[in-house]
């Protein structure tokens, strides 16, 4: 209310004309424009010859035996979910955390922060989609024998495709949401390290967890990446070669002047019988996490996309406070 | 009954720190019993030491331990060889390695407090409380450094001082910027801090005006509850409407260029504008509205050359106006610029300035702030001097035109002005309170008030205080 200069109050008059101003979804397809602008300018297209430099290192030192043994596919699957989550990680860790004192300012003059982020999310998933599309060429270059069907789509490629995109996805809307949370740069490439060690000790496929700590978990992204890698690769039916390999490598122990492993893989291996021992000692190492089956390989994605949802939320929620920075 | 030598090593400790933690916050004017209060008293010993956010994280992982403590205690969680029980063991022992470091930096506050040597803090790393005990109840231990210097002055601005101050006389005028700021405080853990209080004003549209103030006046945050970004307990009226009840609106209508160059370097100008035109202009702008615009904007900040260029291949005198012309592309009624002129040169700076001559001109009112008034100062109408009162709280120390400031301050330069109601410390003549009373009385007088200027308890309480 204003006191006019009769005295009298009278109600507050609205002299400009009302306008309205871009919403949510105009703001996200003009910050849509300027990420692939910086795409450009920014150097941030570095990501993807580096992606392909990860994978060619990665595929070049496990792949021979990714989808041929139990053992092999674990290593690489392994490898390539960190492959993903490194890719996941490095995408997004410093991007907003870099400008906010630029985003502060635009929120300022009206900027949505759900645009914002919707805009990263999207440039984000297709530079996550480029990295795939480039990791699985290097695998392809590398000569690594894959299944002939995958489970969900029936073609592996496409199943490998949507695993690996899910899994940097993730990884990358994690990394976001840190980037949401922290002030600077410094502190996001501290708390990185801790985030990636989480993720790849906590997979639980490879470092072996037991007791309540299985729980633990459940809550990332490397294990159901793993999963979903090995459920689309036959995981349980591969051969396991370790017990094999173990007993060859003792073949010339002596018992009484003979040498009785030597002359039992003798006889193993006339009679054709090594792939048989393989595979059954396989069957002994079989896991439910890693089932092959339709189910399995949707749950586990089910399981990622929920993560990317949640990730999402928070990354929004925590840079709804970018006001609250002190200067 | 078994009890360890852990645990009576620690109520020992407990009651060491809480015994001498008692008498220095007596010392230091607090309330005593906050010493028995686990995490409360590291944060008011951060706080007195000048450490406060350091004396914050302490008194979190005191509290965080304290609860581990207890929660083991009922629960048992570090017993035992499970893998639970190890995993809580880690993260304790993190935790008590970041608490021994932030204890140490609270230490290193005390230190200095106390004037005592750094050696202490030997003693400190195993004992706390004995340190605490000895500078509190020893004869030759005062807390000599509370509050005396600009880090220590963290621990003032809990209330304005005692002083008379201006008070709204003046209903909101239907034209130009009224601005009455009651207060600005800012919460601090379990304690309001002022920030600001009782500024009072009435700009005319078409004036280009200098905001003055030493560091930590208020003047950015006098700016930031103006603008209504940082709202304070105030009422702020633009051309007769009510700024923050209008926020949504009328933010488009109030241009704030920040002190840092908060630009995205990598893009090019034109693309910064255009991106910012298509943010802040109304959707009812077409393109060619929109391009027109920024067109206009480039040619009267002179960024028409070079300008598909990258802003980081830009000169410092560019990006300012790059980040002027992004706040004048909605060509604002209320405009406002911190430090424009920061780091640029006398000929660039007078050039920026004659830009926002014109833009005043134009009937818009521009605010500025900058640290080297004088050589621009004749193209302003009016300057606005805040000081920190003897509480370090800012207040309104003059509003009016520059040959009127210089008269009222009896100093020639504004330079001179802001020296004179600097703190001593900080080089200045600490004769703030006395242009605060001073004026807050002018305008009193001006308005008819007999009683302007003698708040309850004001100027003989603080020379009673004082003696």
């Amino acid at each position: 209310m204003i006191d006019s200069s009769d005295g009298k109050e009278t109600k507050q008059i609205n002299l400009q004309k009302r306008f309205h101003y871009r919403g949510r979804f105009e703001q996200t397809l003009i910050y849509l424009g300027k990420l692939f602008r910086m795409f450009i300018y920014q150097n941030d297209w570095k990501a993807l010859p580096m992606a392909a430099l990860i994978a060619g290192l990665v595929t070049f030192v496990v792949g021979q035996n990714l989808y041929v043994t139990q053992e092999g596919t674990l290593t690489g699957c392994f490898a390539l979910v960190c492959i993903c989550v490194w890719n996941g990680f490095f995408n997004s860790i410093q991007v907003v955390c870099r400008e906010r004192g630029v985003i502060k300012r635009e929120h300022r003059a009206g900027l949505h922060i759900t645009s914002y982020i919707a805009a990263h999310m999207i440039y984000q998933a297709c530079l996550c989609a480029a990295q795939v599309l480039i990791t699985i060429v290097i695998c392809r270059i590398a000569n690594i024998t894959f299944p002939a069907r995958g489970l969900v789509t029936n073609s592996f490629i496409l199943d490998l495709a949507i695993t690996l995109f899910l899994i940097t996805y993730a990884a990358d809307i994690l990394s976001l949401m840190v980037s949401c949370m922290v002030n600077n740069t410094t502190t996001a490439m501290t708390v990185m390290p801790f985030l990636l060690i989480f993720q790849l000790l906590f997979s639980g496929g490879f470092f072996e967890l037991k007791g309540p700590v299985t729980r633990v978990s459940d809550f990332t992204v490397s294990k159901w990446g793993l999963n979903s890698l090995c459920a689309i690769g036959n995981y349980n039916k591969l051969g396991m070669v370790t017990l094999w390999n173990t007993v060859f490598k003792f073949r010339n122990i002596e018992v009484e002047g003979e040498k009785p492993l030597l002359q039992a893989i003798k006889d193993l291996e006339q009679r054709n019988m090594v792939d048989e021992i393989v595979l059954r000692s396989g069957e002994y190492n079989q896991s439910a996490d890693y089932v092959s089956t339709a189910a399995n390989v949707t749950n586990c994605w089910f399981h990622l996309i929920l993560f990317i949802v949640i990730f999402a939320v928070l990354a929004v929620l925590f840079l709804e406070f970018i006001d609250k920075d002190k200067r | 009954m078994v009890i360890s030598l852990n645990l009576v090593f620690d109520v020992i400790e407990y009651a060491l720190f809480s015994v001498g933690a008692f008498r220095v916050f007596k010392l230091c004017g607090e309330k005593g019993y906050y010493a028995l209060i686990p995490g409360k008293r590291f944060f008011v010993l951060g706080d007195l030491s000048g450490r406060d956010e350091d004396g914050r994280m302490a008194g979190v992982l005191e509290v965080v331990s304290f609860l581990l403590s207890v929660f083991d205690g009922q629960f048992g969680i570090f017993n035992g060889d499970s893998r639970l029980a190890i995993l809580f063991s880690i993260f304790s022992f993190t935790l008590m390695i970041m608490g021994i470091v932030y204890k140490m930096r609270v230490c290193a506050g005390v230190v200095r407090m106390f004037g005592v040597s750094r050696n202490w803090m030997l003693l400190w790393f195993f004992s706390p409380g004995l340190c605490l005990v000895i500078w509190g109840y020893g004869a030759h231990y005062d807390p000599v450094n509370l509050g005396k210097d600009e880090e220590n002055a963290k621990v003032a601005g809990y209330a304005p001082a005692k002083i008379g101050g201006i008070e709204a006389q003046t209903a909101p005028s239907r034209s130009g910027l009224y601005i009455n700021v009651r207060k600005r405080t800012v919460q601090e853990f379990l304690k309001k801090r002022y920030l600001l209080n009782n500024i009072v004003l009435t700009i005319p549209n078409g004036s280009l005006v200098l905001l003055l103030g030493g560091s930590g006046s208020g003047k950015t945050t006098l700016i930031n509850a103006i603008t209504g970004y940082e709202k304070a307990d105030a009422t702020i009226y633009l051309n007769g409407q009510d700024l923050y009840k209008n926020y949504d609106r009328l933010k488009y209508k109030v241009g704030m260029v920040p002190q840092q160059e908060l630009l995205r370097l990598n893009d090019t100008v034109h693309n910064t504008l255009e991106d910012a035109a298509m943010l802040r202009l109304p959707a009812e702008f077409d393109r060619k509205q929109r391009h027109d615009r920024v067109v206009e904007v480039m040619q009267n900040l002179g960024l028409e050359g070079g300008k598909d260029g990258l802003v980081s291949k830009k000169s410092g005198g560019q990006k300012k106006r790059i980040s002027i012309g992004m706040e004048l592309i909605t060509d604002p009624e209320l405009f406002i610029l911190d430090e424009p002129d920061s780091g640029l040169d006398g000929v660039i700076a007078r050039e920026l300035f004659e830009r926002l001559r014109t833009i005043a001109d134009s009937g818009k009112i521009v605010i500025a702030i900058t640290h080297t008034p004088d050589r621009v100062i004749d193209l302003f109408d009016k300057i606005i001097v805040l000081a920190r009162d003897a509480n370090r709280v800012g207040r309104l120390a003059f509003y009016g035109s520059p040959e009127e400031g210089r008269a009222f301050f009896g100093k020639p330069t504004m330079e001179s002005i802001v020296r004179s109601v600097n703190r001593k410390e900080e080089g200045g003549e600490g004769r703030a309170d006395e242009f605060i009373e001073k004026y807050a009385r002018m305008v009193a007088e001006a308005a008819g008030q007999e009683d302007g200027g003698k708040e309850a308890g004001a100027p003989a309480d603080r020379r009673e205080e004082d003696k």
